[in-house]
């Protein structure tokens, strides 16, 4: 039996199901077959605890402190080593990722062969990652032997179930990626239905090493299409996919938040996210899931200066430092470029670890602004997800399919079919995050008005018309915008 | 000016359609008749789009490194569906990693395309751009 024969449902896959399920994908591309989960559990277990992810981030939340994790991929083994190695050594990364190319991400498995080919005769990376899948779980293993740290995927995908049996199997002890986060932002025409069952089968693969006493380390990615998300969108989506992760049995669940780069929004969210995720799951009945916070740093346009990427980079690290995150996943000044070299990585994650340091002390607790903020982002995410809860009487996998339908759920520019995409986030005038449209999705009229007030605000300010998309498109370029459009010095001003 | 039609998309494996959706809107408020694609499109599916709305231009976007591998034969695909002279546009960030942006777009007019625009180009540059193609075009044929 296939299980997409069966309705959609929460309920943690059954073991038969689970064991015909692997077979068939582990026969999709010839490297699957070098997985044996009874040897990849030993090799776990051998590894010592600092190359551990899911004991290295429950440490890192008992001591406070704000672990640094870059992006980084390139398109052969020898680059791959080379760039993990360097983000280890010079780049002092307390976590060292493996970020797949876009062929990989959409299991266009043939496609990535060509590009390795290319790329070995060309004598540079014509992909944006590495193909994990194509090169398999010794080559993983390689690269897990290159450094003295935990490493995690980093895949951008709505299809992980490959990439995660070869990763883990190669003994990466982390996954990034979610059914619902990744499904409406990476994917065009996949159903969130066929995401959500996509993740759920990763998710019951991290379970299936639990069982045999590995913890891994599973993450959301809640920073979505990273283009300006509210607080209150990333956090629905956090906790529904923490709710459907629970439920096939992960109890080391990470939670991303993009940066909106206002220091008391990005506080307030990551407290909030922290708490309404443990809330949902404590109400159905899960109360042995760790869920750390990691806080991202800006994840929209970035500006061609090198200077003006620097300040972006350094805020980032303070604002995940004092917003209590767990970990910040950083980026470099080459951002607006494209792809980082190895030594700008390195340095991006040098600027952040300062900042981590100066702001190491900062809290906001007791702030009025950043209670209320924070008491404003509960008041914007319960009623959502009493919705979709109601929607599928229960069943947050039947609820999430529902309320997308439906429109009660709703991402701002996802490039996914099936997501309404009507609502539109806008920064006001104080540099908070706020929407502008909120599509279909049943906030109550006071969060309506509370978000509208202030964006009609800076529409009168700057004399737009605060019924058009004006605010919305000004506020995807602002950041990337020059300085002198920013804030022009005091003279021309 | 414009009433022309405008085939755009995403190519390759790419999903970023941020950029491109406000292109969209820039595109059809100066009067063009847009058939936005979205993410994700194969070449293929640019040009039997522009095939099936008798399109008068392409307009790749990509954004994610890999444009390079995306569009190497595009033209081709486009003089054997027999709408070889389309007037073909690319632009964001098409190479991987930091490279001259000169060296980057003589890369892809070699690949047949009429004109590529650095990333941060805006919708008003495109207009520019494809008034005066269009108006070229129209005065005696193709501008090449």
């Amino acid at each position: 039996m296939t299980r997409s024969d069966t309705a959609l449902t929460q309920e943690r896959i059954p073991d038969d199901a689970f064991a015909a399920m692997r077979r068939d994908n582990l026969a999709r591309w010839p490297t699957g077959a070098a997985v044996d989960l009874a040897e990849a559990v030993a090799f776990h277990q051998a590894l010592p605890e600092h190359k551990r992810l899911a004991p290295v981030m429950r440490r890192a939340v008992a001591e406070g402190r704000c672990l640094t994790q870059p992006r980084g991929g390139v398109g052969t083994l020898e680059g791959q080593k080379a760039l993990m190695r360097t983000l280890d050594r010079d780049g002092m990364a307390d976590i060292v990722p493996l970020t797949t190319d876009s062929y990989t991400r959409n299991e266009r498995f043939a496609e990535a062969e060509a590009g390795v080919a290319e790329s070995e005769r060309q004598g540079r990376s014509m992909l944006n990652g590495f193909p994990i899948v194509n090169y398999g779980v010794a080559a993983a293993r390689e690269l897990v032997a290159e450094v003295e740290k935990p490493t995690i995927l980093l895949t951008g995908t709505s299809m992980p179930k490959l990439t995660g049996e070869i990763g883990f199997a190669g003994g990466f002890s982390g996954y990034l990626g979610s059914g619902i986060a990744y499904t409406v932002s990476y994917i065009k025409e996949l159903s969130i239905e066929d995401g959500i069952r996509n993740y759920q089968y990763l998710d019951r693969l991290a379970a299936l090493y639990q069982e045999h006493g590995v913890e891994l380390h599973r993450r959301q990615p809640g920073f979505l299409t990273g283009t300006n998300i509210p607080p209150c969108i990333a956090i629905m989506t956090c906790v529904l996919d923490a709710l459907l992760a629970a439920a096939q049995g992960v109890r080391n669940y990470g939670l991303e938040l993009g940066q909106c780069l206002h220091v008391v929004q990005d506080a307030a969210a990551i407290a909030a996210c922290r708490e309404l995720v443990q809330e949902y799951l404590g109400r159905l009945g899960y109360t042995d899931v760790f869920t750390p916070v990691t806080s991202l740093h800006w994840m929209g346009a970035w500006p061609y200066d090198d200077a003006q990427s620097a300040a972006l980079v350094s805020w980032g690290g303070a604002l995940a430092a004092l917003g209590g995150a767990a970990s910040v996943t950083t980026k470099s000044v080459h951002e607006a470029y494209g792809i980082p070299t190895a030594e700008a990585n390195a340095e991006g994650l040098r600027m952040t670890r300062m900042a981590i340091y100066l702001a190491r002390s900062l809290r906001l607790d007791g702030l009025p602004e950043y209670e209320r903020e924070k008491a404003q982002i509960h008041a914007e995410v319960r009623p959502i997800i009493d919705r979709v809860l109601e929607l599928g009487d229960g069943d947050v996998a039947r609820g999430t399919v529902r309320a997308f339908e439906a429109g009660v759920l709703d991402i701002p520019w996802s490039p996914n079919r099936h997501v309404r995409g009507r609502l539109l986030p806008a920064r006001d005038d104080a540099g908070y995050l706020r929407i502008l449209d909120p599509g279909d999705m049943p906030f109550p009229a006071e969060v309506r008005e509370y978000h509208a007030e202030r964006l009609r605000d800076r529409a009168a300010h700057e004399g737009v018309d605060f019924d058009s998309p004006e605010l919305a498109i000004a506020s995807v370029y602002e950041i990337s915008e020059e300085l002198r459009r920013l804030l022009p010095d005091a003279r021309s001003a | 000016m414009g009433g022309q039609t405008l085939v755009t998309g995403v190519i390759g494996s790419d999903t970023h359609i941020v950029g491109n959706r406000i292109l969209n809107i820039g595109l059809e408020k100066a009067g063009y008749q847009i058939v936005a694609l979205g993410a994700l499109t194969p070449a293929e599916e640019f040009v039997d789009a522009a095939i099936e709305t008798a399109a008068d231009a392409i307009l790749v976007s990509s954004l994610y490194g890999q444009g390079e591998l995306d569009c190497r034969g595009f033209r081709d695909l486009c003089v054997e569906a027999g709408i070889g002279d389309i007037l073909l546009y690319i632009g964001g960030n098409l190479v991987v990693g930091k490279q001259s942006w000169e060296s980057v777009e003589q890369r892809f007019l070699d690949m047949g395309f009429d004109r590529a625009f650095p990333p941060g180009t805006r919708p008003e540059d495109v207009v520019a751009a494809l008034e005066a193609d269009f108006a070229r075009r129209g005065a005696g044929g193709r501008g090449d």
